[in-house]
């Protein structure tokens, strides 16, 4: 996807023909909630030493964590390290890893500690002086969804929200769940709106973060193959799927109360498909962007009929990948009569002249055969065969899949002559992998979407109103489910068999990933 | 995991080898799918190591098809040998390595040719010293893009010159790839320095001597800031700094400095704020390759700053046409 071009125009040695020279972030701070965290330990350490390997930092930048831990620095640097060690994607260099630990600071503290946050914005302060921020920061929230408030509220007393005194820019970066419906999604933006400005506020979906999900703008608008077959005439159906193998980890607290659908059918796959639906923005700007993947998010239509067409399933003790894996209620620290979702399965409509009549199956689980994520466009057959009926039996639909992960990269299934002297034709697959050699060189997503926070690029952030559309998408279905038992499907297996029937209602099949 | 294969061939034929490639790509299943480029490598004997573990690096990026030619003495009778590797030695790519003896060596194309990639860009690089004439190799005439690398020269000035002399679109040198971190930087000092708006006075660059990276550095600061940028040589190791005077409208004249005296880390400072250290290392040949690969069109930044390195004018280089047409040299007539 293009981004603007780097030139500053009163800067002499830019030029937008050089593209060597890589765009790098004002000076700043990036301040961390959670640093002790998972996802900070997991993702967001190893993203910031990435980049500063590759360069990509500013001379003046320091990463200040905040987190209960009671630690000093020199604690915390040797937490990063260990982090950086084990997770970060880029070599390790002493050389990167020396100049960046003189960039840390750590503060600790507890939320409700006004203290602490004083203490903090006073080290902000001095942060300026010492490493030449210029009163620019990003505020990462890597803490728990009921931590948001009593942090942004904290931001506010402290004015740390706020540019006024110094000058330059502050923002926020959210991490999902954006709330656990509507109401709570609206009440958490006005909060944030509220604290910062909405200009100022990224919602990282770590999936528009990766290369595939961008590639498939590439695909469908930098070429002419693929665009005029992509509508009603010629689509029968899309099929994106988002399977896991692992179960719920040690998440029990927060997966119990929050289920597949409100987990990563709201934002993850509600995004897959406002890309994949979308008409071709005029421009590759992040405003352009998002009012396409609004207009598909508010078009979206529910099944009328929400027995048939919305399931969703548990998993019970079952065998996967040589292992026998507990069921979902029996998983430490659920509760035994928990009806928390582990997959779930929707048909829904997309209400433009471009799609109409074109179901979209969506459907996401854990424990299911293999950990894939993919969008499967499938296509109409040919109108008329010129063949012997008995000579096309094996023949299926034409399909274009986009693979997310793993495998990155596109198949198209189309019919082939099977060769001899009889005409039969069956189904073959051309491939184009960008296979796991080809993107290990490639950056993570949260080292392309931290390094867009500090560039203040948004065009790869959902914004409030998508998240809000996407809310009244899941609200009714949640709202439906709740209080009915969800059906059941074994560890291993592709879903409940109700979510097989679903599809095979309409006359067709959900594709085997 | 799709399987790697690797056949060798000795003394054998162009022939054989495209049959050889074929029946690996058919053995390799879908690793063989996708390529972005050929990359075409010439190499001697003695680098034929590194520049094949440079290639094997850049292809983790840029899926390519790797066609690594060794051309060896012109003067013993006529004969190739080959090794084809998918998914194997050279890493994903698909490689051939080829050694020529004789006067096929001059022939190199004949072989290389039906090996390009259908219709896929192809570009060569030279990974040692640079031929004078890009024309007199046909390995160079095939490809859009050519890389060579002026470090390796007997005499890396005189072979910049040489470079800015023969240029034409398309062309690029690793020297040149090497000052990519330097430029950065000093962009980036530019962009958050407020004293742009002045008149820059002096552009000062220091240097080991006969240092081509130096040479292009003070190229490109000469062409951007519209001064003469001189270069003095301190010994090393390579470039060790880089420094612009500017003369605001009103106030102290202020200056962007870039020092690097260990080869490893730099200190950036600007007058009135705080200086910063960064790390600033000199990369690895993989690591350029990858950076020259990602894009294929012309660079025409670096032709303005070979022309102004070497004194040229730069509107003259890019008039030049960017396709070559091939000259026959004889390297048995010209020593003999
Ligand atoms: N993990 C992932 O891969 C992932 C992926 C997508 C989104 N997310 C989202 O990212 C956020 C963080 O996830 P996580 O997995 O990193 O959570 P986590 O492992 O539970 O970490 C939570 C962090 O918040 C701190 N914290 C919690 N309550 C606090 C309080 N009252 N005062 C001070 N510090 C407090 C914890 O500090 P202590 O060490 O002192 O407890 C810890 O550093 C969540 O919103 C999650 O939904 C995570």
């Amino acid at each position: 996807m293009s981004r603007p071009v780097a030139s500053r125009a009163d800067n002499p040695l830019r030029d937008p023909r050089d593209r060597r020279l890589p765009r790098i972030p004002d000076p700043c701070a990036l301040v961390v909630f959670g640093v002790t965290g998972d996802l900070a330990t997991k993702k967001l350490l190893p993203a910031v030493y990435d980049l500063a390997s590759r360069g990509l930092l500013p001379p003046g930048f320091a990463l200040f964590g905040f987190a209960r831990r009671d630690w000093d620095t020199r604690d915390f640097k040797r937490f990063a390290r260990n982090a950086v060690i084990a997770h970060a994607r880029t070599e390790f260099s002493e050389d990167v890893w020396s100049r960046l630990a003189d960039c840390l600071c750590f503060t600790s503290g507890s939320f409700d500690d006004d203290d602490a946050f004083d203490e903090m914005a006073k080290t902000l302060d001095e942060l300026e002086t010492v490493h030449g921020t210029r009163g620019n920061a990003a505020f990462y929230l890597a803490v728990p969804p009921d931590a948001f408030p009593p942090v942004l509220r904290q931001l506010q007393r402290t004015k740390l929200c706020d540019t006024t005194p110094l000058g330059g820019w502050r923002r926020v970066v959210v991490e999902k769940p954006f709330g656990h419906d509507l109401k709570s999604a609206r009440e958490l933006n006005t909060l944030v709106d509220d604290v910062f400005t909405g200009h100022d506020v990224f919602r990282i979906d770590h999936y528009l973060g990766k290369e595939t999900v961008q590639n498939l703008l590439a695909l469908r608008f930098a070429n002419t193959l693929f665009e005029p077959l992509w509508n009603a005439h010629y689509v029968d159906s899309v099929q994106i799927t988002m399977a896991e193998d692992v179960g719920i980890e040690s998440r029990a607290g927060f997966y119990d109360a929050t289920g597949a659908a409100r987990d990563v059918l709201q934002n993850h796959l509600l995004q897959l498909l406002a890309l994949c639906a979308m008409e071709e923005p005029v421009s590759f700007d992040a405003e352009s962007l998002r009012i396409e993947k609004r207009k598909v998010l508010n078009a979206i239509s529910l099944p009328s009929d929400h027995e048939r067409y919305a399931v969703r399933g548990q998993y019970l003790q079952g065998w996967l990948a040589g292992r026998r894996v507990p069921g979902y209620l029996a998983e430490p620290d659920v509760p035994s009569n928990s009806t928390t979702e582990t997959y779930a399965a929707v048909r829904l409509g997309v209400e433009t002249r471009r799609w109409a009549g074109v179901p979209f199956y969506l459907r996401a689980g854990k424990r299911l055969p293999r950990r894939v994520t993919e969008i499967a466009v499938v296509f109409k057959r040919a109108p008329h065969l010129p063949f012997a009926a008995t000579d096309t039996v094996e023949l299926g639909q034409n399909q274009l899949v986009i693979r997310v992960q793993p495998d990155e990269g596109v198949t198209l299934r189309f019919g082939s002559k099977v060769p001899g002297p009889s005409v039969e034709v069956r189904e073959v697959s051309m491939d184009f992998l960008y296979g796991e050699a080809f993107t290990e060189s490639s950056p993570e997503a949260y080292e392309r979407l931290v390094l867009d926070v500090l560039l203040g690029d948004k065009t790869l952030f959902p914004d409030r109103e998508e998240v809000e559309a996407s809310w009244e998408v899941i609200d009714p279905l949640e709202e439906f489910w709740s209080g009915r038992p969800p059906h059941t499907y074994r560890a291993g297996e592709w879903g409940p068999i109700a979510a097989n029937t679903m599809v095979e209602r309409d006359g067709r099949v959900w594709r085997r990933p | 995991m799709a399987p790697s294969v690797s056949t060798t061939l000795w003394d054998t034929t162009g022939n054989a080898i495209t049959a050889a490639l074929a029946a690996e790509r058919r053995q390799a299943g879908a690793i063989g799918a996708g390529q972005a480029l050929t990359l075409v490598i010439v190499a001697a004997e003695d680098q034929v190591s590194a520049a094949e573990r440079a290639a094997t690096a850049a292809a983790e990026a840029h899926p390519s098809r790797l066609l690594i030619v060794v051309r060896r003495q012109p003067d013993t009778p006529n004969r190739l040998d080959a090794e084809v590797a998918i998914g194997g030695r050279l890493g994903p790519a698909e490689a051939v390595v080829m050694r020529m003896y004789g006067r096929l060596a001059l022939h190199a194309e004949s072989v290389v040719l039906p090996l390009l990639a259908p219709d896929a860009p192809v570009v060569t690089w030279w990974h040692g010293p640079p031929p004078d004439e890009i024309a007199a190799d046909p390995l160079g005439i095939l490809a859009g893009r050519r890389v060579t690398d002026c470090s390796l020269a007997d005499d890396p000035i005189a072979a910049l010159h040489q470079r800015a002399a023969d240029y034409a679109r398309g062309d690029t040198d690793l020297a040149w790839t090497r000052i990519t971190p330097w430029r950065a930087l000093l962009a980036g000092a530019f962009d958050a320095f407020d004293g742009v708006a002045g008149t820059v006075t002096s552009v000062r660059v220091t240097a080991e001597a006969g240092n081509p990276s130096a040479a292009l550095l003070r190229g490109w600061l000469s062409a951007r800031l519209g001064v003469d940028a001189e270069c003095v040589d301190d010994g090393g190791p390579g470039i060790t700094s880089a420094e612009i005077r500017v003369e605001p409208p009103s106030g102290a004249e202020r200056v962007v400095a870039v020092h690097r005296p260990d080869g490893r880390s730099a200190v950036l400072s600007v007058s009135g704020e705080l200086d910063h250290q960064l790390p600033l290392p000199r990369r690895q040949l993989g690591a350029l390759l990858t950076e020259e690969l990602r894009r294929l069109d012309p660079d025409l930044v670096y032709g303005e700053a070979l022309a102004a390195a070497t004194g040229m004018d730069h509107r003259d280089l890019e008039a030049r046409p960017s396709e070559r047409r091939h000259i026959w040299r004889d390297p048995m007539q010209a020593t003999g």
